[in-house]
């Protein structure tokens, strides 16, 4: 075990493997308040990497409703209640990771899903369960809430998957932080799904290898976004890379969001892997189980986010997500436009802070007739 | 209950048709003109054996903390260039599918890759002392003996609508058809068959030190496995180690997986080296 620094956590923890930051590290900012769960994330993962032999059940993206939705089963709740209580002092974690809960004679605490776990993906999770009194669904705030978490693997800096492997079949690319697992290489022992608490690597039993979510890495070598980002309908995501706090840049997309205005947090954060994948947190959703989810930082994000309409450049800055298909390193405002850049400032996307809004009337009384189906 | 056993015993003796012998106190590999044509040939019943107990795997992360598998019988012929173990285990559960949280049941045999009294450390051997180990798997078995890699072969009540390689575009068989299921199937493409078709239950490998398992360079081991009625007997056969000759002594360990446990890789049952003495004449 060595002594690495997560700032996450706001401390040092152990890990299997020394400190080894990539030249850059992948990441990514979700906006769980524009997902409308439509799949189409799923989709387009699952249909360009995951249509063989073996691969029925992999979802390498999956979107669940949160709190009753799981992809398998009980992923996150089980790993909770076995990690015990998970304090925060301030922005610093008090609690024990995955790593320092280890039992003895393992790398990192996990549990392996069985088959059933992945079988029924999104089955009921947002039917009600209960009964609803009268009223309940027409009073606002509502009674009862939810929300759709989308989820890849977060290319953590500090992966369990990798530390959990004792034949070093898992790597991390030193060029961009993607974590991959050496098809070649590897026996199929499954460390790294009992590992990984995000449940993002899946065994196939067609190979007897384990596989996982590559970042589309042959996309992001040309400069481009995953096939999960380019097709997200509700044009929630937003690929590039992260740095660490003290060398963050504010014309950095992912360090402006991450870094400069702390808008999004990253996913359980308490159990050490410093995960990557960056979510802006819910409206809606009380707060006692958004900090458990995303950390302490959540009400103070939800305070900035909610106050955007007001902040050009928060606002300016949501509005790349999803309008190129191309990796935007660098950006800026300029007045009521946003450019997405390159990393040698060449402009890639120009995009308005606001879109116009043209209004027509329906009957067009120029030409005398009603404007259905006519431009 | 005692009773029980005792009749299951003589039951056991009868069944095999050989005489109780006194389990010999190491590994003896007895000269024979011909190896047994498997782990179930009538030959074997009258080769002693040795009953290897076996340790835990408490080594290196992750460990193995929980004693299962108790012990292996090992019994062991040569032909003056070949060797064949046959190894039987007792094992209440028959696992070879594989699946998320599914093992399968498997076992090895692991020799010094140099022959000497300096032995390399049993545990995969170590740096430049590299050990050669021949494995075999009961999912490889239930491949070799016909359980297709369809998702219905595991679970035959699964539907699967569609793969990009069975497009009636492409004719099946046809090296179009075989590319593209290829680049659906990433460690086959790599030769790196760990489940799905395999055309033998056995692996030869080297490794020196624990985590460098590797494929050997070249197939040289052949064998075949069945159930029994309380576990498992598995028949090996290879080279007689390079450097030792009939007369001779060497040294074997062995390592014993049990599915129903989640074991594999690290997590296993194992000897240390066991004394192998190679019978004089063929
Ligand atoms: S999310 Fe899981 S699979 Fe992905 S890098 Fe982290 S530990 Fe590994
Ligand atoms: S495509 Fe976008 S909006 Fe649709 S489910 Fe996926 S993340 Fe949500």
């Amino acid at each position: 075990m060595a002594l690495v620094r997560n700032w996450q956590l706001g401390r040092e923890m152990s890990y299997w493997y020394p400190e080894a930051r990539p030249q850059r590290q992948f990441a990514a900012v979700f906006d769980i308040n524009k997902c409308i769960a439509c799949q189409t994330c799923t989709l387009a993962c699952k249909t360009t990497w995951t249509s063989g032999k073996g691969q029925e059940y992999m979802l390498w993206n999956n979107v669940e409703s949160k709190p009753y939705g799981f992809y398998p089963l009980a992923w996150d709740v089980k790993l909770l209640d076995m990690l015990g209580a998970q304090r925060w002092q301030g922005s610093r974690y008090a609690g024990r990771t995955l790593f320092e809960a280890a039992p003895a004679g393992e790398r990192v605490l996990g549990w392996r899903p069985e088959d059933l776990d992945y079988a029924h993906p999104n089955i009921g999770e947002d039917d009600c369960a209960g009964r609803i009194d009268a009223g309940a669904a027409l009073a606002v705030p509502h009674f009862a809430w939810f929300f759709y978490l989308a989820r890849i693997c977060n290319h953590c800096t500090y992966p369990a998957c990798l530390a959990s492997c004792p034949r070093g079949s898992i790597y991390k690319r030193p060029e961009d932080g993607i974590v991959l697992v050496d098809q070649g290489r590897c026996r199929g022992y499954r460390e790294c799904v009992k590992a990984c608490p995000y449940k993002k690597v899946f065994y196939n039993p067609s190979t007897g290898t384990s596989e996982k979510c590559i970042a589309c890495y042959p996309k992001i070598e040309q400069g481009e976004q995953p096939q999960c980002f380019v097709n997200c309908i509700g044009k929630i995501r937003l690929a590039g890379f992260v740095s660490t706090p003290e060398q963050a840049r504010p014309d950095n997309p992912i360090d402006y969001l991450v870094h400069v205005r702390k808008v999004a947090l990253p996913l359980y954060p308490q159990l050490g892997l410093e995960p990557n994948v960056y979510y802006i947190p819910p409206v809606h959703v009380p707060l006692p189980y958004l900090e458990q989810m995303f950390g302490p930082g959540v009400s103070a994000a939800l305070d900035t986010y909610r106050a955007a309409a007001d902040d050009p450049d928060l606002a300016g800055l949501l509005t790349l997500f999803g309008c190129s298909h191309e990796v935007m390193p660098r950006w800026k405002r300029s007045g009521d436009t946003v450019l997405g850049l390159a990393e040698n400032g060449r402009e890639l996307m120009r995009v308005p802070l606001r879109e116009p809004v043209y209004v027509r009337t329906a009957f067009d009384s120029a030409r005398g007739v009603v404007r259905t189906n006519v431009p | 209950m005692r009773t029980l056993v005792t009749v299951v015993l003589v039951f056991l003796v009868i069944g095999c048709g050989s005489k109780p012998q006194a389990p010999l106190p190491e590994v003896t590999a007895f000269a024979r003109p011909a190896l047994p044509q498997g782990c179930e040939d009538p030959a074997w019943r009258s080769v002693p054996a040795h009953v290897a107990p076996l340790l835990l795997q408490d080594l290196v992360e992750p460990r193995q903390l929980v004693a299962t598998t108790a012990a292996v019988t090992v019994q062991a012929v040569h032909d003056g260039s070949r060797v064949a173990f046959r190894l039987s285990w007792a094992d209440p559960t028959h696992d070879d599918s594989p699946g998320a949280a599914r093992f399968s049941d498997a076992c090895a045999v692991q020799l010094p890759a140099v022959a000497g009294a300096d032995l390399p450390a049993p545990q995969m051997g170590e740096t430049g002392r590299p050990v050669e180990i021949t494995a075999w798997r009961a999912s490889w078995q239930a491949s070799v003996d016909g359980r297709g890699d369809d998702m219905t072969a595991l679970y035959p009540r699964a539907q699967v609508d569609h793969y990009p390689f069975t497009a009636p575009s492409l004719a099946p068989g046809s090296p179009e058809q075989e590319e593209m299921a290829r680049r659906y199937a990433p460690a086959r493409a790599l030769g790196n068959p760990m489940e799905g078709p395999r055309s033998s239950p056995v692996e030869d490998l080297v490794a020196d030190g624990p985590g460098t398992l590797r494929p050997a360079p070249r197939a040289m081991s052949t064998g075949s496995g069945r159930r029994t009625r309380d576990g498992w007997t598995v028949q090996l056969v290879r080279p007689l180690p390079a450097g030792v000759r009939p007369g001779q002594r060497g040294a074997v360990a062995f390592a014993v997986w049990d599915g129903s446990h989640e074991e594999a890789g690290a997590r296993k049952m194992r000897t240390g080296w066991v004394p192998l003495a190679i019978g004089e004449g063929s």
